[in-house]
């Protein structure tokens, strides 16, 4: 019997209907992760805890390191709504709610299993396994990747590495300063090395290390060109599948099954598109999902839009970054990866310097024209600073170039106690018949 | 005769922005700094005249929530809102450092809407390794040569060591005035403390030397030191940039006669080598010297060492200035302090020294019930 679109939006009785076969496939990749760590675990081979988008993915893979991903972990736990307990766990130790919670729920489960000596009963998936080391990032935003692990020694006394990961500032002149940055992320990984090879008693295998990279390379180009069919009319994929299907560009880069899942995902993108079959029978509406983590326990919200005519064709979060050109002197694997990431990160600068000023702002508007979009909606996560303060801002600033309906919906990631159900409906509600007057308007 | 000392402090504390705005009127450029992490030094080397950004504790948002989430650190919405009113509007340019997420993302914001003449972004790497220090240095850099575009000429080392020497003498007269907190009573209080501070940072730094040449003599010298309270406190936080709170907590019964805050001892526990590389110099000593849980400081050794090496000066200034508990005032939706605080409380309770955490909004404009906290833990400690 088909599942119908459009009923309860969060908690344990809401469920996300997907559209494809891929996105359908990412749940048993998550409980292969935590699978992994546990066998891991039960072999005293090496487990680090890790933030994604910090560069560890390929050397980790290189060095046979097996990878905790605590923001994931955090997510499933919310997702099975089962967050508040771990949550409720770090508020006992003094830690505020209002810090971000994909963090809390690590440290609440830490702590769990620190005073329990085992691990928490009924912990999804089998739980966190310990790690024996935990590696964080300072990077230009997102506080909580040092400080969650610094703070997580009192439960988990293990090293803790961080590296620095920088980009320049939106007006910085590139050409004035890419080579420090540069050589500071490549010295930063190098190090970062340094102290994998003392923690495993291992010695890199460069050759490895640039064999992963080109796997993974291969893996973002595929994932990125599978999204670029997303274009199409009607929408042959929705926002809520990506949600999914960013799981193994996050959480597998640089192995062979996510380079496999997305090859997949290409060709079942394709054939939807080749043959006009699209998320929603009558697609009236497309919106963009800007900036702006989505609450897991209630990808749904996406649904109720679906059953109202309104489709999700393309989100900036999680998106793959678009591919970007090497300078042909970079042969070191870490010259290699330093120069991916510093170009994934300014491949916008000069387009905002001409404009805007807000590389993110530019993102969306080439988002808006590529993919037809009717409106914009951003999704608040009241813990998290590091990618919704500036929200306001970023649609202000976009007013300026679109006469677009926009919307700030607002809760959490992991906080289900955040989320007004009925609230949430009324303004998708109003939201929806403002998409119909500009629309009418535009006509 | 011209006003000097704590009297002259008043009035350039009650005046915010009236000594910058007669300079500006001579014909000088003033710079807004946010954060610790900008080092004036490069500032006055260029003729110009340096001003920290504070906020206003007397003062809610008014106009700041159509721009800024209310998610975000209440200083930076209360001080950008302070600008969006106009009372920033004698600036001639303003510098945001790399300290945290809420400041990065407050130099979009302003520069977007406020469109200042001059601005410019600092970034600052959050671990201390030497590649760390190579490139904070490389980025002093970058910041000097935007300056000097600004003013249309080098900067020349000799400038730069002057200021340099400058800023250092500045920061020796500050502990100096720390010193007379130690004997008991102490004999400044701690929200005069707290007003010469801030005097500080919205005048030259020449003009602020003398100040607290002046305010120093005249402590030094007077007769009606601040009554002896029932205990001495150290308060700990993130940007308590204003007296009423220092104030509160004096007013129900303690000494507060040190801090660990950015306006306090934060920013000035330390020297910049005159000697050798000026932008290496200072780099080493914004990144390495500058306390503040932004800076993620390696694990070198065991658990305890650790703990020692992040929080170990915390509860040496409890001891030097025989304190008797800590006041940990917290801004909601500051990170890296509300992750920290749990630390350090603990940290301080085992060296002996109880603790009271308290989160704030910034604003002072509802305080009794911070009053009825601090007066429990008071009690609790005396």
């Amino acid at each position: 019997m088909e599942e119908k679109k459009g009923g309860l939006l969060a908690g344990i009785y809401s469920r996300t209907i997907k559209t494809t076969d891929a996105a359908k496939k990412v749940r048993p990749l998550t409980k292969k992760i935590s699978q992994q760590a546990h066998e891991a675990a039960a072999e005293g081979r090496p487990i680090a805890y890790c933030f994604i988008m910090s560069l560890h993915d390929e050397i980790i893979r290189a060095m046979d390191i097996t990878p905790i991903w605590t923001e994931n972990y955090a997510a499933i736990t919310a997702v099975k709504r089962q967050g508040e307990r771990f949550i409720s766990s770090a508020q006992g130790e003094g830690f505020p709610r209002n810090l971000c919670t994909y963090c809390t729920i690590q440290e609440g489960f830490d702590v769990m299993r620190h005073q329990l000596g085992m691990m928490p009963p009924d912990a999804p998936d089998g739980g966190m396994e310990r790690p024996t080391m935990m590696l964080g990032t300072g990077m230009m935003i997102c506080d909580p990747r040092y400080k969650s692990y610094q703070t997580a020694q009192r439960y988990n006394d293990v090293p803790v590495h961080v590296h620095g990961l920088l980009w320049p500032a939106a007006d910085a002149n590139l050409a004035e300063v890419q080579d420090y940055y540069v050589k500071y992320i490549v010295e930063e990984l190098r190090d970062l090395v340094d102290f994998l090879e003392k923690q495993t008693g291992r010695k890199m295998d460069w050759d490895r290390l640039n064999e992963i990279i080109d796997l993974a390379n291969k893996t973002y180009q595929v994932w990125y060109d599978a999204y670029q069919l997303r274009k199409a009319i009607p929408a042959p994929m929705p926002t809520e599948d990506a949600m999914s299907t960013m799981v193994p560009g996050y959480f597998w880069m640089g192995t062979q099954e996510a380079f496999d899942f997305y090859q997949d995902l290409y060709n079942e993108v394709k054939y939807r598109v080749d043959n006009r079959i699209g998320v929603i029978p009558d697609e009236k509406y497309r919106i963009l999902w800007a900036a702006g983590l989505p609450p897991w326990f209630a990808l749904a919200i996406l649904n109720y839009f679906e059953s109202l005519g309104a489709v999700f064709p393309i989100e900036i979060t999680y998106h793959p970054p678009p591919p970007v050109e090497i300078p042909s002197h970079a042969k070191h694997p870490l010259e290699r990866l330093a120069w991916r990431f510093f170009r994934q990160w300014t491949q916008r600068n000069e387009e905002a310097q001409r404009r805007s000023g807000d590389p993110m702002v530019e993102w969306m508007l080439e988002m808006i024209e590529d993919y037809k979009i009717d409106g914009v909606l951003a999704h608040r996560a009241t813990t998290c600073r590091t990618i919704h303060v500036g929200q306001i801002h970023q649609l202000n600033v976009l007013r300026d170039y679109v006469d677009l309906p926009m919307l700030i919906l607002e809760s959490d990631i992991c906080d289900v106690s955040a989320f007004d159900e009925a609230g949430t409906k009324d303004r998708i509600d109003t939201f929806v018949e403002t998409l119909e007057v500009y629309k009418k308007r535009k006509q | 005769m011209a006003e000097e000392g704590l009297a002259k402090v008043e009035k350039i504390y009650q005046d915010r922005g009236g000594r910058a705005k007669e300079l500006r009127a001579q014909g000088k450029k003033i710079i807004g700094c946010y954060c610790c992490y900008a080092p004036p030094e490069i500032i006055t080397a260029a003729g110009l005249v340096p001003y920290r950004i504070t906020g206003d504790v007397k003062e809610t948002i008014r106009e700041a929530d159509s721009y800024l989430e209310a998610i975000m650190c209440p200083f930076c919405r209360n001080s950008f809102d302070m600008a969006l009113r106009g009372e920033y509007d004698f600036l001639d340019g303003f510098v945001v450092p790399h300290t945290c997420d809420n400041i990065v993302k407050i130099y979009d914001v302003w520069k977007y809407n406020l469109k200042p003449p001059y601005s410019h972004f600092i970034n600052v790497p959050h671990t201390l390794s030497a590649a760390s220090l190579e490139f904070f240095k490389a980025e002093l850099g970058t910041f000097q040569r935007s300056i000097e575009r600004l003013i249309g000429r080098e900067i020349s080392l000799q400038q730069l060591k002057e200021s340099i020497k400058l800023h250092n003498e500045y920061r020796a007269l500050v502990r100096e005035l720390y010193e007379l907190s130690k004997p008991d009573p102490p004999l400044i209080s701690g929200s005069e403390r707290m007003k010469v501070l801030l005097a500080g940072t919205r005048v030259p730094v020449e003009e602020a030397n003398e100040l607290l040449r002046s305010v120093i003599s005249e402590v030094k010298e007077r007769r009606d030191v601040p009554p002896k309270k029932p205990a001495r406190v150290l308060v700990y936080g993130p940007e308590i940039d204003d007296a009423p709170f220092i104030e509160l907590v004096e007013g129900v019964g303690a000494n507060v006669v040190i801090d660990d805050l950015c306006v306090g001892t934060r920013p000035y526990w330390f020297d910049v080598e005159i000697n050798g590389d000026p932008l290496g110099a200072m780099a080493q000593a914004y990144l390495e010297k500058v306390n503040c849980p932004r800076t993620y400081r390696p694990r070198t050794a065991g658990r305890k060492e650790d703990l020692d090496n992040r929080f170990g000066y915390i509860a040496n200034f409890a001891k030097e200035y025989k304190v008797n508990g800590i006041i940990l005032l917290i801004l909601n939706y500051c990170d890296n302090y509300e992750f920290e605080s749990v630390e350090v409380k603990d940290y301080l309770q085992q060296a002996g020294f109880p603790g009271l955490i308290i989160e704030v909004d910034y604003t002072l404009m509802s305080i009794d019930w911070l009053k009825t906290r601090v007066q429990a833990f008071l009690e609790m400690i005396s």
